[in-house]
């Protein structure tokens, strides 16, 4: 193991993450029978800041194991920076994000990718549990009421998203729109052309004047 | 902290703070471990606050055993590393509880069944320092929290990479030093004040529990086991500090 944190908080982090996955995967039958078919695939992440690697390790069962130490060899290892790889976790186009950003891989990334897709594609079914708890009635009113509000809460951050946008282009003028900034570009080099241009003529010029004389 | 495994006598030995003879220590420690066995897994959660679970997962992740492998879990206790060994080697592989104290391997016996961890899983009673098991037999041996209780440590690690397969690995997991002095003084006063009030409330047995402080203090620190583990032959030797060096797991392979 390469990291130089203690091992106890490593453990712990990833057995909470590693938990947390699976329990969600268990509650989506279909993401699971996808991750089995990657059964066996070793995905090594090297994080330079804050310094850890860690294995995603692929179960025949279609469950993750997280570890931070293995000796299998990786069939794909990324490396870079904690902000690149939550990039990633999130972005709708994970394979531009991954051409873009700063990460390094080294190997096959069909896994990789397919691995990311599954996790962006997850729809857990948590009526399950909550049914299996309180009964279907109760649970599937709970689950209702916890998809009104899980809805209700992607709605508000978009919402705030967008109008926290708008406030910082529109109203404060704190930050020019991509557009106007993209024009200040193009006439910013279309500038430096132009004076590239004249200086060129300038020197012509000074060379007439001087044969001239 | 010296090798504390031997008292200055060659014929004593530490049992806690006290010295004592070396063939009073095994049935010293036995008397210890029949009285705590049946709270022994209660009590682990509850003086580690359940971290005792991220040491043993983390020294499993260092075992890198796979299906088909012979795994020796000596004074495996209550069965807590034996029972991911027995899922990790398959139905192929073999798993061996082995613990010289009848009354924690009989509760570790029982335990497993009771969870399902049967078919590729032994239970054997014996002594760490004379395993009985043939040379080159088993690809990983496992001790969590057992080897400071042994009388003569140095035998015992002989004798595990003497059983011990070429290339296989011994995983020492035990109670060391902290690293870092502030802490080293909490867990102090942890050990001395806090552990036997556990056991005087949740097991009515202090004694127990003062002795379980007391041999963490003569135990071998981390430098010193790893000079122990390479003078017994072992090869690659390195240790991993957990929790600050309260615990660490050390790891050596057999030429």
């Amino acid at each position: 193991m390469t990291s130089s944190h203690d091992p106890t908080v490593v453990t712990a982090v990833l057995m909470a993450a590693e938990a947390a996955i699976n329990r969600g995967l268990a509650l989506d039958p279909t993401s699971a029978r996808d991750l089995a078919e990657l059964a066996g695939t070793v995905l090594a992440i090297e994080c330079f800041s804050p310094d850890m690697e860690v294995f995603a390790i692929v179960r025949p069962g279609g469950t993750l194991h997280l570890t931070p130490y293995s000796e299998a060899v990786a069939h794909v290892r990324v490396r870079g920076e904690l902000s690149d790889f939550l990039s990633l976790a999130t972005a709708e186009d994970p394979a531009a994000t991954l051409i873009n950003s700063d990460l390094e891989i080294v190997g096959n990334t069909a896994p990789l990718l397919t691995l990311q897709a599954l996790v962006t594609r997850m729809q857990p079914d948590w009526e399950a549990p909550l049914a299996d708890a309180l009964g279907d009635v109760a649970g599937h009113q709970l689950a209702n009421l916890l998809r009104r509000i899980f809805r209700w809460g992607q709605a508000s951050s978009q919402s705030l998203r967008r109008q926290l946008s708008e406030f910082i282009l529109e109203e404060g003028r704190l930050s020019p729109p991509a557009a106007e900034l993209e024009f200040f570009y193009q006439e910013v080099g279309a500038l430096g052309l132009r004076v590239d241009r004249l200086e060129s003529r300038l020197k012509r010029l000074a060379q007439r004047l001087a044969t001239v004389r | 902290m010296k090798d504390n495994d031997t008292a200055d006598d060659p014929g004593t030995t530490h049992f806690g703070f006290q010295t004592v003879d070396r063939d009073q220590k095994e049935s010293l420690v036995r008397g210890v471990f029949d009285s705590v066995a049946t709270r022994y897994d209660l009590m682990n959660d509850l003086m580690s606050a359940g971290i005792h679970r991220l040491w043993k997962r983390f020294t499993i992740e260092l075992s890198s055993v796979r299906p088909g492998q012979t795994v020796l879990d000596i004074a495996g206790g209550t069965g807590d590393l034996a029972a991911k060994f027995s899922h990790l080697v398959g139905s192929e592989g073999r798993v061996v509880l082995a613990d010289i104290n009848d009354s924690m391997l009989k509760v570790g016996r029982d335990r497993l069944i009771d969870s399902g961890a049967v078919g590729n899983l032994h239970t054997v009673q014996c002594d760490a320092q004379s395993l009985p098991f043939p040379d080159h037999s088993v690809d990983c041996i496992t001790i969590a929290f057992g080897l400071r209780n042994v009388t003569d440590k140095d035998r015992a690690l002989r004798s595990m990479e003497r059983v011990l397969k070429p290339g296989g690995r011994l995983l020492v997991l035990e109670f060391s030093k902290p690293v870092h002095p502030v802490l080293e003084r909490i867990y102090d006063t942890y050990s001395f004040r806090v552990l036997p009030l556990m056991g005087q409330l949740v097991a009515n047995d202090p004694d127990s529990y003062r002795y379980l402080a007391e041999s963490i203090r003569q135990h071998p620190d981390q430098d010193t086991l790893l000079g122990m583990m390479e003078d017994a032959g072992f090869v690659s030797c390195e240790y991993h500090n957990m929790t600050g060096g309260i615990v660490a797991v050390h790891k050596g392979i057999k030429a």
